[in-house]
């Protein structure tokens, strides 16, 4: 097995605000091997994208604050590194695309102009040599139009801007490219492009990727393998055919039943009773268990842990150990 | 009888520049579009954003006044309707919008949003009405204690159910619904689709279903019709766009969905190019750009929309002769 690129351990990050504390991340363990595409996949607020501004050390502190664990990268703790030692990991060892690219790309500046400087950041060569990289970079991602590098962001499509975000993120060459909803605001059609390419970059230079979307199309298509999140934790975690074909988290099995899908035509779709948790006033047990059609008296009172249910398997649920006692295997 | 019946619809918007702001060309949003919808049917449309979805749908409403075309509603030509005489047709005609936080007025409570339709149409006393909105809360699986909140006390599920019991609560006979689960969670977004679903049976509703997610559309809808560009390209029963679409568009838009199966094998389509603008649409067949068909016709030529057999209307080259 190859080695992580990424360990994230544990990770509590919360928010304190004023209406009180938003534990946005609560005790999450992720791990990303060289190579690799992972996918995290959840409803609007359960935590993704906090996850990964805590990774780029990009989460506003106050009101934001890790309260516990630790988050690996190529071995050093980012949580307890310097903004200085920071900056020179982001950019370079690890880049991140955002859903929207406008807000990560200067108006002021020509998209030449930004290239060649995120390349200047960490890497000493001229200008001259800076801007040919530039090209040759933005002709992997699908550019070829001559005049781009002279254009602003403005004078662009969202499918091409995406493209200048992911040249923009790969230019150095990272070992983990974090992308959140990279492909959200855009039309299916470009959505593939985007999608194609960046499977591309992933086998051609070997970046593993952090991939976060509430899409489980886009993660069956794309992911090694798939952590599912509720409510600022990670609720299952397994490989793409497990999890598509064996869910064991009652909350994934609902979320795949309640989706529409092009290639059966069904009466009825189900629905995942209730809404997501008030995140100032979180179930004390399992945070699933007011929607959950299985629910036990033990669930309300006591969280379930993260454990294996087969081999590279894992759910956070007491059925789990349910079966367990009852096959006498404990 | 068709319910509703869209002729030719075209709807045209200036685009002003310069500093006297003067007109400086047009976009055409909506470009010829003729389709109609059957009692108790939903006729889903979907395209990429900007194709000209919601346009449609509101002119449709006379919420934009149309450039061209004619719309028959129930046997009354709504384009030549009066303002008193559009007040009453509205009663039967009612839309449901995508940002349920943005068409419900923040300062309003849920019953006083719900009962304003009612009051304005002149129906039932304070007494009936306030029944009423007790009955539609009820229809959308909400309840009285909710009728004295406001909006941002509510989430996006909660906040379209409240969109859509509203535009119930004149009883229509056709609700145009513009992306109504399009900002909702899947896990919350089915809840909303099975709610749509059986107030149709219930109230022998007639649905025209704009979304840009194929697979919602399929699940709800009745025929299909796809847009590109401003013009509807292709229009068929349900199962026939999605087992044998005409359209080369409309073959790579379904090519493209992400399946969330790992086991499915797809040939995908990759369209190469991005969408035109619609300021400057490409001459003759508006998709041959991308078009991997593409012919020499095309590029001359606007393909006709037209009756492929069986109610199966496209409009490309490949398949209608008569251009
Ligand atoms: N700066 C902040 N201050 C306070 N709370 C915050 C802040 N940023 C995020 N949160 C809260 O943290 C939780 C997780 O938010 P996050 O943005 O990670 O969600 P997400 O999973 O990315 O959702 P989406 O799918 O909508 O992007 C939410 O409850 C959110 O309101
Ligand atoms: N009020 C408006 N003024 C000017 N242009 C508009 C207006 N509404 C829509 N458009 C333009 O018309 C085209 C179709 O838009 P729209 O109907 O909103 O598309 P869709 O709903 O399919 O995403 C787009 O180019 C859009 O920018
Ligand atoms: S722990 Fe209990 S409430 Fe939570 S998912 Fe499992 S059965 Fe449901
Ligand atoms: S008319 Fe021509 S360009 Fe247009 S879709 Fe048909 S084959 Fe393609
Ligand atoms: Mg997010
Ligand atoms: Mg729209």
């Amino acid at each position: 097995m190859t080695q992580p690129v990424l360990e994230i351990q544990h990770l509590k990050l919360h928010f304190f605000t004023d209406k009180g504390v938003v534990k946005a991340v609560d005790g999450l363990d992720l791990t990303i091997r060289e190579g690799e595409i992972v996918g995290l996949v959840g409803e609007s607020g359960c935590g993704k994208s906090v996850t990964s501004l805590a990774v780029m050390g990009l989460v506003p502190q106050p009101p934001g604050k890790i309260v516990d664990g630790s988050i690996r990268f190529q071995g050093t703790d980012l949580t307890k590194a310097s903004q200085r030692e920071l900056r020179q990991i982001r950019g370079k060892d690890m880049a991140m695309i955002f859903q929207e690219p406008m807000t990560s790309l200067n108006p002021l500046f020509t998209i030449g102009n930004q290239l060649i400087e995120a390349v200047r950041a960490h890497r000493s060569c001229s200008k001259a040599e800076a801007r040919e990289l530039a090209r040759e970079m933005l002709e992997k991602v699908g550019i070829a139009r001559k005049g781009v590098l002279d254009e602003y962001p403005h004078q662009l499509s969202g499918g091409m801007r995406q493209r200048v975000m992911i040249a923009m993120a790969m230019i150095l060459n990272p070992r983990l490219l974090i992308a959140d909803e990279p492909t959200t605001a855009l039309d299916v059609t470009i959505q593939a492009q985007i999608l194609e390419l960046m499977q591309r970059l992933n086998e051609e230079f070997g970046t593993a990727i952090l991939l976060i979307t509430h899409d489980l199309g886009v993660v069956a298509e794309m992911c090694d393998r798939i952590v599912v999140m509720y409510a600022g934790q990670v609720v299952e975690e397994t490989d793409r055919y497990r999890l598509f074909r064996q869910p064991r988290h009652p909350y994934t099995q609902g979320l795949l039943l309640s989706i529409p899908k092009l290639d059966e035509q069904k009466e009825r779709l189900y629905a995942i009773p209730g809404q997501v948790p008030n995140p100032y006033q979180m179930p004390a047990g399992c945070r699933f268990a007011p929607r959950c059609t299985q629910v036990m008296d033990v669930c309300r009172q006591t969280v379930p842990p993260l454990a294996p249910v087969e081999q590279g398997h894992v759910s956070r649920c007491f059925l789990h150990q349910k079966e367990e006692s009852h096959h006498g295997t404990d | 009888m068709a319910l509703i019946d869209v002729r030719n619809l075209k709807k045209t918007f200036p685009i002003h520049g310069g500093v006297l702001g003067r007109k400086v060309g047009e976009v055409v949003a909506v470009d010829d579009v003729s389709f109609s919808v059957e009692p108790g049917e939903t006729l889903g449309l979907v395209g990429e954003s900007g194709c000209g979805k919601s346009t449609t749908g509101r002119t449709i409403m006379r919420l934009y006044e149309p450039t061209a075309g004619e719309v028959e509603f129930a046997g009354k030509k709504l384009f030549q309707l009066k303002a008193e005489e559009l007040r009453q047709v509205r009663r039967d005609l009612q839309m449901v919008f995508q940002d349920p936080f943005a068409s419900l007025n923040p300062r309003q409570k849920i019953s006083t949003i719900l009962e304003e339709p009612l009051i304005v149409h002149g129906l039932g006393d304070a007494q009936e009405r306030k029944e009423q909105v007790r009955e539609l809360l009820h229809v959308v699986g909400m309840n009285e204690s909710h009728a004295s909140r406001y909006p941002h006390q509510f989430s996006g599920g909660q906040r379209q159910r409240i969109g859509i019991a509203r535009a119930l609560s004149t009883r229509p006979k056709l609700i145009i619904a513009d992306e109504p689960v399009s900002a909702l969670d899947v896990s919350i977004q089915s809840q909303v689709l099975n709610l749509m679903m059986d107030l149709q049976e219930q109230f022998e509703l007639t649905y025209i279903f704009i979304a840009h997610d194929l697979s919602v559309v399929k699940h709800i809808s009745d025929r299909v019709g796809v847009m590109y560009l401003g013009r509807l390209v292709e229009l068929a029963p349900r199962d026939e766009l999605y087992k044998k679409p005409l359209h080369p568009y409309t073959e790579a838009l379904l090519s493209a969905v992400p399946v969330p199966d790992p086991d499915a094998k797809k040939e995908r389509i990759i369209l190469s190019g991005d969408v035109p603008s619609p300021d400057n649409p490409p001459q003759g067949c508006a998709f041959h750009p991308r078009c991997p068909h593409v012919m020499d016709v095309c590029r001359e030529t606007r393909p006709i929309f037209d009756d492929a057999g069986g109610g199966h209307f496209v409009a490309c080259h490949l398949h209608n002769a008569k251009a």
